[in-house]
């Protein structure tokens, strides 16, 4: 069986070069010789049910929308199908129960997780840098979005933020972790500033890994978060 | 107090910036002017012939190449500095209170203001694509200022649109007198979904065409830009040749001879006048660096790095990239991942910048083999006695065209 990474509708939810989480993931899996192929799914394409790891990066609100019809049923059927997701700012919003679109409306998402997205006064936009709730190095990125997000159940977030806003509405908390899914709202790409946080979602997928000496991405992780510290 | 001593009193403050080297001078005495004439600009524009020039990439050089055509006929003030947002523009307009035209570069979000302020001619609207999303809006919040700007625009204004851009062409359609251009640009990475109803867009197999099932499509164009051929609506055939390198600078070469003919002036003579502008405000200028001879240029978003890369790809086999990320040049790196970094394959290639990592992740897992530097004269230590290019982000590329020699 060949592992399979799906990169879902870039160019909707593309707009923050997420697709660098999809790209690292893959170099990452081949510098370890590890059997992989990536499918982009674009506009019109089937969606695949039975990969191994779906990415969701960023978007507008109109693609946002219309990833999320697009999407329909076919990845809590992933999901539900052992799959695992790794989703950016609009993708991990579109997870949840709503998500608002432009004009005021309030927009049903694909309610795989239970969370859901508010529209808040004023955009957050900036690095953020946040304590993670599972065994990796402090995590960061940069945010852009004009959503927060408020978990409708006691759910775990991703890290606990310790400079720029993440979820919101005052939870001082960034993304989610569920045993199958990775939500946040870190772009920069994530995987390239947080190698470890790339290793520890896809040793979720393929089981240990061996180390990878990329100094590169540890020096890049280091010198962003001391820029915030 | 009177607009022409308010002038005079920013102009010397202007000097003192520039004696003292703070900066050019520029931005101290448009602020000044428009400080204590608030509504300075329109004193200024008014009974001249206003051309304003906006979109993503491409302002500066195409406000240039406008400049030049325009010059075969008349007394031109401009602002192609860069220096384009409101006391840019106030700084140019007082420069010369005698010219009878101006051409001014402006910036995106600053164009339904210029418009108010300025009251047109021409409007040329070059394009619109991601650039700097944690400074600027989303594209499309964009196209709908935009829009909202050209709906009442006076009869004696026309709109120079660009019709391979789905947000220009929305936005424009929203007047009334559109003269469309197309140079066959294929696709548009932001464009997947219509700007009218946000349902997904059609593009045809080529991607030259898009139409939207809400009846939203690409306009006829009335000039094209065919290889070096520029046709225009009543049969005109004129050949077009630009002195600055690269398919865009073509385009805007064309641009430029078409918004010439516009305001009158013979479309050969204008051709002429624009093909011998060699370089905008330091782009592809020359840099010596040690022994290294630099070709400076200029990259800022997705689009221009494609552009510059490919543009870069027929040049010297040695590359050094410089990449920033202070306010201007956006503080976000994340686009550095949209970029396809194939061009810079099998050539020799440094990177530095205060964010020289990003690049260098970047290019890690796009297989292009490279080094990174600590600043220029490290590469050119490296790169030694050859020609090279030199591709920066905004703030190193302004730091770096100082250096640019004058010819």
């Amino acid at each position: 069986m060949t592992l399979t990474l799906v990169h879902l509708l870039p160019e909707l939810l593309g707009t923050y070069g997420d697709r660098g989480n999809v790209e690292i993931a893959s170099w990452r899996l081949s510098q370890r010789g590890i059997k992989h192929e990536v499918l982009t799914v674009g506009i019109g394409d089937a969606i695949p049910t039975t990969a191994e790891l779906y990415f969701l990066g960023g978007g507008e609100d109109d693609a946002q929308i219309k990833a999320s019809q697009l999407i329909g049923a076919s990845l809590l059927t992933a999901v539900n199908g052992g799959a695992h997701i790794f989703a950016v700012c609009a993708g991990f919003q579109l997870l949840g129960v709503t998500f608002p679109a432009s004009g005021g409306r309030t927009q049903q998402g694909l309610e795989i997780v239970p969370i859901e997205t508010v529209p808040a006064t004023k955009r957050s936009v900036g690095e953020i840098l946040s304590a993670p709730s599972i065994p990796i190095s402090t995590l960061t990125g940069f945010e852009n979005h004009a959503g927060q997000t408020r978990f409708l159940q006691d759910l775990q977030p991703l890290g606990k933020v310790l400079s720029g806003v993440g979820n919101g509405l005052d939870t001082q908390i960034d993304g989610l972790v569920t045993s199958q899914i990775v939500g946040t709202y870190m772009h920069g790409p994530a995987f390239a500033r947080n190698p470890e946080l790339a290793d520890w979602i896809l040793s979720r997928v393929v089981g240990d890994l061996a180390p990878l000496h990329a100094e590169v991405f540890n020096e890049l992780h280091n010198e962003r978060v001391n820029s915030v510290k | 107090m009177p607009l022409r001593l308010v002038i005079v009193i920013a102009n010397i403050f202007g000097a003192l910036s520039r004696i003292s080297k703070r900066g050019s001078g520029v931005m101290v005495s448009g602020r000044i002017i428009l400080k204590l004439v608030p509504n300075s600009v329109s004193i200024l524009a008014r009974d001249r012939n206003v051309v304003l020039v906006s979109g993503t990439n491409g302002k500066s050089t195409t406000t240039a190449l406008i400049t030049a055509g325009l010059r075969t006929k008349t007394s031109v003030v401009s602002n192609f500095t860069g220096a384009n947002l409101f006391a840019g523009i106030a700084s140019a307009l007082s420069s010369n209170s005698s010219a009878p035209t101006a051409v001014l570069e402006v910036d995106e979000m600053v164009v339904p203001w210029a418009i108010t302020q300025t009251n047109p001619r021409l409007i040329v609207l070059l394009n619109l694509g991601r650039d700097q999303l944690d400074r600027l809006s989303e594209v499309r919040v964009v196209a709908q200022k935009w829009r909202e700007a050209l709906r009442n625009l006076p009869t004696r204004c026309a709109v120079l649109a660009d019709a391979d851009d789905p947000f220009v062409a929305w936005a424009s359609m929203a007047s009334t007198n559109v003269i469309w251009f197309t140079s066959g640009v294929a696709g548009h990475m932001d464009a997947s979904t219509c700007p009218e109803c946000g349902e997904i867009l059609q593009w045809g197999n080529t991607g030259e065409s898009y139409s939207c099932m809400c009846g939203f499509k690409k306009p006829n164009p009335e000039w094209i830009l065919r290889g070096e051929q520029l046709m225009g609506p009543h049969n005109q055939t004129i050949n077009i040749q630009s002195g600055i390198p690269g398919q865009a600078a073509l385009s805007n070469a064309a641009r430029a001879v078409v918004a010439s003919h516009y305001l009158d002036v013979d479309l050969k003579t204008a051709s002429q006048a624009i093909s011998k502008v060699a370089s905008v405000d330091g782009r592809f200028g020359r840099l010596q660096i040690g022994q290294t001879r630099f070709r400076l240029m200029l990259s800022k978003n997705p689009a221009s790095w494609r552009e510059t890369l490919r543009t870069s790809a027929q040049g010297a086999p040695s590359v050094l990239l410089v990449v920033n990320a202070n306010t201007q040049d956006g503080k976000d790196t994340s686009w550095l991942w949209d970029v396809d970094f194939a061009p810079l394959q099998g050539r020799k290639v440094l990177v530095t910048g205060d964010r020289r990592l990003d690049i260098s992740a970047r290019l890690t897992v796009g297989a292009i083999a490279h080094e990174i530097v600590s600043n220029e004269s490290e590469a050119s230590a490296i790169f030694g006695d050859i020609d090279a290019d030199l591709i920066a982000s905004y703030t190193a590329f302004h730091r770096l065209a100082k250096g640019v020699k004058k010819s």
